[in-house]
């Protein structure tokens, strides 16, 4: 029986102003490994900072340059990628925290020798009592918050954050600062 | 102008603001003051998310593994092929049928092949491998080995190792009649190391101290190889994962099926594979696989007969050979070369058994 897996949902149409490749001239795999040299490290943060799980975000990230991969084989729209592998993984961890919630999600609780590790390398890492509460109160977010701070983390536009997170592009600045003011209370509580 | 209101502030802050917004900022005292105080949060937040770190080292070598695998692959790691869904054919399955079907499909016949209903094969094998790398105290394993094409037989293997000083380690092969065949320990503790070998009946134990430099630790090693095989088969992109349920627990049986071999120059590929893993502490219990190892085939079967952590147990002799009665030791003295090391203690002890 093979493994149950669900396909992700199409990413919004690329759009933006400059092509960054042409897949007339540029070998798609080349250009996927160029890709993920170039925003791998971006992209897996992002999915690490929404999903909580180093095996599931470097999971995510795989199956994105993948579905990259596939977009450029088939002379997909090859502008403004970065948008386009935001959107698409977003959409994976999209799909990856609805999967672990329909079919119930493995916790700590159920497995006490499996850590987390970079759980434990942010902990070390926190070397104030202030980072500390700020990583927490970061944590504590709701995931749609979390998704979005942390795609304007990496640097996306509005118009860019809209198509990855599936909201209005009017509605980015708006949810982006509430988002912004119950992490600041979440710090303080 | 009024002054601004928060989402003005964030738009500011995330360049995202109009030229008349930009403007007021600029000549506002308070809300220059306000959009400084929120981009200080903004930084605070992308810090928190760089503080996830680097994603492994292996994720390149994943995707290059699966990149080159990627044509008519299915799996978890995968994509699906791109045509459209039966599912999704608006108009032909009403959404009550469609309900029905699942719920069928969901509690009624998946159940009966061992469906997965937790785990994918990826994130029960990378669970796997946490456990093999996340051991800490001493271990003691025990474990059957078949290898094709490096050793005559199966073979019994018993390992003691201390997770938190790999280079502190013995281990032990026995012949299928259960007597020893070899064994190697070193203790830095100590500062010895000694070797096995069981020679016509007699065992021969070469031993040396002062030791300055561990040599490589042999389980460390083979752990190594485990993990590499592991991190294959996460790659591939076709695992099948079975659960069982038996009186002994649940059990994960991920399996890669047979392939052509596609990369015969690498190190080390798989060709099939199969692991059968605990379901309480996701240990491998059964692995078994084909491949090339420096570019030699090889088929190799492992099976789990003990684990356990001996922490209050643990002495200088867990990780000595202690000789016998009737054993031949050898002094020698240590070498950064292990083989060296062994060769020139036995050609010594020779010359002088020859009045040399």
């Amino acid at each position: 029986m093979k493994a149950v897996h669900r396909p992700l949902a199409s990413p919004a149409t690329p759009t933006g102003p400059t092509p960054a490749t042409t897949s007339t001239t540029v070998d798609p795999q080349a250009e996927t490994l160029r890709l993920f040299q170039e925003h791998g490290t971006a992209l897996y943060r992002f999915c690490r900072s929404v999903l909580r799980h180093t095996g599931d975000a470097e999971d995510v990230v795989q199956e994105t340059f993948l579905k990259l991969l596939h977009h450029l084989q088939h002379d997909g729209d090859a502008r403004n990628l970065k948008s386009w592998l935001f959107t698409v993984a977003a959409n994976g961890c999209r799909d990856r925290t609805r999967w672990r919630l329909r079919w119930l999600p493995w916790t700590a609780e159920r497995d006490d020798r499996t850590v987390d590790p970079i759980d434990e390398e942010v902990r070390l890492k926190a070397d104030t009592t202030e980072a500390d509460r700020a990583r927490r109160a970061f944590r504590a977010l709701a995931p749609r918050d979390r998704l979005l701070l942390s795609l304007r983390a990496q640097g996306l536009s509005y118009k860019d954050i809209a198509a990855a997170s599936g909201i209005r592009e009017q509605s980015v600045g708006r949810l982006l600062a509430r988002a912004l003011d119950r992490w600041r209370k979440q710090c303080v509580a | 102008m009024r002054c601004l209101t928060d989402i003005e502030v964030q738009a500011v802050v995330d360049d995202e603001a109009s030229e008349e917004i930009r403007a007021h900022a600029n000549a506002c005292e308070a809300c220059r003051a306000r959009v400084s105080e929120r981009r200080s949060q903004m930084e605070t937040i992308a810090s928190l998310v760089d503080a996830d770190g680097m994603p492994s080292s292996a994720l390149e070598a994943r995707l290059r593994h699966a990149m080159s695998e990627a044509s008519g692959v299915r799996g978890s790691t995968v994509l699906r092929a791109n045509k459209p869904s039966a599912w999704r054919s608006v108009g032909l399955v009403s959404a009550l049928a469609t309900a029905a079907v699942i719920a069928l499909l969901v509690y009624g016949v998946l159940p009966h092949f061992g469906a997965p209903t937790t785990l994918s094969a990826s994130e029960v094998l990378s669970r796997s491998l946490q456990t093999i790398s996340s051991g800490q105290g001493v271990e003691r394993l025990e474990y059957e080995v078949a290898m094709d094409g490096m050793t005559a037989g199966p073979v019994v293997i018993r390992q003691v190792i201390d997770r938190d000083n790999p280079n502190r380690y013995k281990v032990a092969s026995y012949r299928p009649d259960g007597t020893i065949a070899t064994a190697v320990s070193q203790d830095p503790t100590t500062q010895q190391r000694s070797q096995l070998f069981h020679v016509d009946g007699t065992n021969y134990i070469v031993r040396v101290g002062a030791i300055h430099t561990p040599v490589l630790s042999i389980p460390q090693m083979a752990q190594a190889l485990v993990e590499t095989s592991i991190g294959i088969m996460q790659a591939k992109s076709d695992q099948q994962l079975t659960i069982e349920d038996g009186p002994a627990g649940r059990r994960y049986v991920v399996e890669i099926p047979p392939v052509t071999p596609q990369n015969p120059s690498a190190t080390l590929d798989l060709f099939s594979a199969r692991a059968v893993i605990s379901g309480t502490d996701f240990r491998i219990q059964e692995f078994t696989a084909t491949g090339t190892m420096l570019r030699q085939p090889f088929s190799v079967s492992v099976k789990l007969r003990t684990h356990e952590y001996i922490g209050g147990a643990v002495t200088n002799e867990s990780f000595a050979i202690t000789p016998g009665p009737d054993d031949v030791v050898i002094e020698g003295q240590a070498d950064e070369d292990p083989i060296t090391e062994l060769m020139t203690t036995v050609l010594r002890e020779l010359g002088r058994a020859r009045g040399k």
